[in-house]
């Protein structure tokens, strides 16, 4: 198998599948695209890969890729063998699709702040700003009660899924979008947790979290 | 009412629960952003949210356990004091003792963590407190003023049976209280205690998590409607320039301050262990591995004792003392004279044998008492997950000091029992090796061994600055029998250095105010600039390529070679 991943560094998107595939211990090579300035994801050559004009792309031999939630599923179908990051259980997987879903809107709420302060996107900030922190706020209270039941991620009770990784990013940097995730308290230890899982990688503005305390 | 920046009432700033080990949570109290974080020992923290060196948020920093590490350059600060002990820009200096990070007052109490903008006032918990098993509420961050949100508590309660406000806005309705965090003049945290746990936690906490997001919904709603108060502005203090660099070994004695000696045992067979308190039960003064303090003894005798603490441990110095058959009468007068419950004067910590935390490989290397200093690098070390090998030669018949102190840790630690002198050197070359890059040894111990394993280090490649080492003490015979001219260059005076008299003395005789304390060439604290001249190094605290570069001297033993020499003072 040769894996090659479409990539853009300052991608959150394209950093979920470096995230998984690190954890994963997948093997791959990376195809820079220049995003910004250059929109090149909008050029004919990219637009042959993903009509849609969106990273990233994953190439794994012939077969070719697009969306990252679609990626994140078939990654870890295929190179888990725990099964557990898209798990077959339809109850745990209904649930994982549910927050790819939300990690859409994540995308186009703290993301698209993102864009706009920082790679001069013409959004309206204080619009994706709201809508981040209504989204934000709804996982929180999902977080906290999770706490309180005994499961520490989005999904199952014990064990990280594909919404994690697919949720992560953007929440990871919403600061870059001024959206402040102070009053989110379980949403931060959540992340603590995302970054303390075995392979976990960072990406430009996402920091790494110290060990757990050994007893 | 508008809010103060000086209000000095207790506020809730977050719940017990919010604070697991090894996290750093963001908080925020009348305008200012705060770090908060609990030690691996429980201590809980309250910081101002900022890093002195680059105001990076601490509250996206390291929860090392018993240190905060930031972020951006790895400043280390310490559980408890809020002091820096590690800057790894510098990793062979100690920081500055200044270099404090500005602290919140902190109270666990009922499920919540409290503080409040200054010291002004006692904690006092509101009435009833004591009385009740509370239970915590999921607290609500409300984007509205905190008035207003007191406000629409009190409109929660039925009409027959008006809400009860208590003081520090906080409101009574039937069994619960809700506190009311003062974020900033448009920010609120509701904070809710139950005065007892409900049979079905769950559902109980479901039900006014509901409530109080209604509550939440119709304030924010209201809120959006008026013009948003202007934030508060609080000020942050400027950090001093000499917070900004690095310090001078020199240190000037005479700040001392009390201790109380807390216990006092029989660490080993002739090593007494001495803990010191605060006698108000307040930590002391940030430290560093390494770090020493001096003891001021009833006999009026000043002594140099390392402190053994690990990272953060701040409520209490442990000290090994050495009883000493040939003691001159400083270690005896602690060990015979000085008991429990009795007061001493110490200073504050320094550090002269400073911890690189950038090896690839440490070494560590005590003989007899000089365990003390290395025993605290190595927990620094060992909190850090760092690597370090701890090799502690003991003397046949002799028994090893700190042993369970020494069991717990998780590197490599040796205790080398009753080796004869000839081959104790054998053994420290095969523990050292060939100097390899990054590779550094700290030695502390009697004078005969720390000048062997200098030398078989030397043998075997390592440079200087990768040999680290402490004497307690100059055994060497000082020579004092030169005579010559010392010509001070900031102080535009020329002094006869007489035989039998030290520069140090000299100079303090010419009404010079200089820092010194153990006037046996063995502490640093005298360390002077030389500008011109060739010294008479006597010395044991500066080693052989300091020496050479003959840029500076310990006046308090060594001399002139040349007929003068032209001080930095």
């Amino acid at each position: 198998m040769t894996i090659t991943l479409y990539d853009f560094e300052l991608s959150g998107n394209c950093y979920k599948l470096r995230l998984l595939m690190s954890i994963l211990g997948v093997p791959y090579d990376i195809v820079p695209v220049d995003f910004f300035p250059g929109r090149e994801h909008k050029s004919d050559a990219f637009l042959r890969l993903n009509p849609f004009g969106q990273l990233p792309v994953l190439r794994d031999d012939d077969l070719t890729l697009s969306d990252s939630g679609a990626i994140l599923a078939y990654l870890a179908r295929k190179y888990d063998a725990s099964g557990r990051w898209f798990p077959e259980a339809p109850d745990i997987l209904a649930q994982v699709l549910r927050w790819h879903a939300v990690a859409d809107d994540i995308t186009s709420t703290a993301s698209a702040a993102r864009l706009a302060l920082s790679f001069d996107y013409p959004f309206d900030v204080a619009a994706c700003q709201k809508g981040a922190h209504r989204i934000f706020r709804l996982i929180d209270e999902h977080l906290w009660f999770g706490e309180k039941a005994g499961r520490d991620w989005l999904c199952a009770p014990d064990h990280p899924t594909t919404a994690d990784i697919a949720c992560f990013p953007y929440i990871m940097l919403s600061e870059e979008g001024g959206i402040s995730r102070q009053d989110y308290p379980a949403l931060r230890r959540w992340t603590d947790r995302v970054r303390r899982i075995p392979g976990f990688v960072v990406m430009s503005g996402i920091f790494p979290a110290g060990p757990a305390k050994q007893d | 009412m508008p809010l103060s920046l000086s209000d000095p009432t207790w506020y809730p700033i977050a719940s017990s629960e919010d604070l697991p080990f090894r996290h750093v949570y963001q908080g925020q109290l009348l305008g200012r952003e705060l770090a908060v974080w609990r030690a691996d020992d429980g201590t809980l923290n309250v910081w101002e949210n900022r890093c002195l060196h680059r105001g990076v948020r601490l509250s996206i920093g390291i929860n090392e356990g018993q240190e905060l590490k930031c972020q951006y350059h790895g400043w280390r600060y310490a559980n408890g004091s809020a002091g820096c002990t590690y800057i790894p820009a510098h990793p062979a200096d100690a920081p500055a003792r200044r270099i404090e990070n500005r602290k919140y007052p902190v109270r666990e109490a009922f499920g919540l963590v409290w503080s409040a903008a200054n010291d002004d006032q006692p904690f006092k918990p509101f009435p009833d407190a004591e009385a009740k098993a509370w239970f915590p509420l999921r607290p609500l961050p409300v984007n509205a003023s905190p008035d207003d949100v007191v406000a629409g508590l009190a409109r929660l309660a039925p009409d027959d049976q008006p809400a009860d406000m208590l003081p520090g806005m906080a409101v009574r309705l039937e069994t619960a209280i809700y506190f009311v965090q003062p974020v900033d003049s448009g920010r609120s945290v509701i904070r809710g205690l139950l005065a007892e746990k409900p049979a079905n936690e769950i559902a109980a906490l479901r039900h006014y998590n509901e409530m109080l997001t209604k509550l939440r919904d119709r304030l924010e709603k209201a809120a959006a409607r008026k013009p948003a108060p202007e934030p508060l502005q609080p000020s942050f203090e400027k950090v001093s320039v000499d917070l900004a660099t690095m310090p001078d070994i020199a240190i000037p004695r005479g700040t001392t301050f009390p201790v109380l000696v807390k216990r006092k045992w029989q660490s080993a067979d002739g090593v007494i262990g001495f803990e010191l308190a605060d006698r108000d039960g307040k930590h002391l003064p940030t430290f560093q591995p390494g770090a020493h303090i001096d003891v001021h003894l009833p006999n009026g005798l000043v002594r140099q004792y390392s402190i053994t603490n690990g990272p953060g441990e701040l409520m209490s110095y442990v000290i090994g003392v050495k009883q000493e058959s040939a003691s001159k009468g400083g270690s005896k007068a602690l060990v015979e004279t000085v008991r429990e419950g009795d007061v001493l004067a110490i200073s504050e910590p320094r550090n002269n044998f400073p911890l690189r935390r950038d090896a690839t490989r440490t070494v560590l290397i005590a003989g007899g008492i000089g365990i003390t200093p290395l025993l605290s690098m190595a927990r620094f070390l060992d909190k850090s997950s760092l690597p370090y090998e701890l090799h502690y030669f003991v003397r046949s018949g002799e028994t090893a000091a700190f042993r369970s102190e020494l069991e717990v840790l998780h590197g490599e630690v040796r205790t080398h029992m009753g080796i004869g002198r000839k081959a104790i050197r054998k053994e420290v070359e095969a523990i050292l090796g060939l100097h390899e890059f990054a590779n550094h040894v700290y030695i502390c111990g009697p004078g005969p061994m720390l000048e062997m394993v200098q030398d078989a280090a030397a043998a075997l490649g390592w440079p200087d600055e990768a040999i680290h080492f402490e004497y307690f003490r100059n055994d060497k015979t000082i020579d004092a029998s030169s005579s010559f001219e010392i010509e001070l260059a900031r102080s535009a005076m020329t002094l006869h250095v007489p035989a039998g008299k030290t520069v140090l003395e000299t100079m303090r005789e010419a009404g010079l105010t200089v820092p010194s304390s153990c006037e046996q060439g063995a502490c640093g604290t005298c360390l002077t600039g030389v500008i011109e001249g060739e010294v008479d190094h006597q010395d044991v605290y500066l080693n052989k390529s300091e020496k050479a570069s003959n840029s500076c001297m310990m006046t308090c033993v060594s001399r002139a070679r040349s007929h003068r020499l032209v001080l930095d003072i």
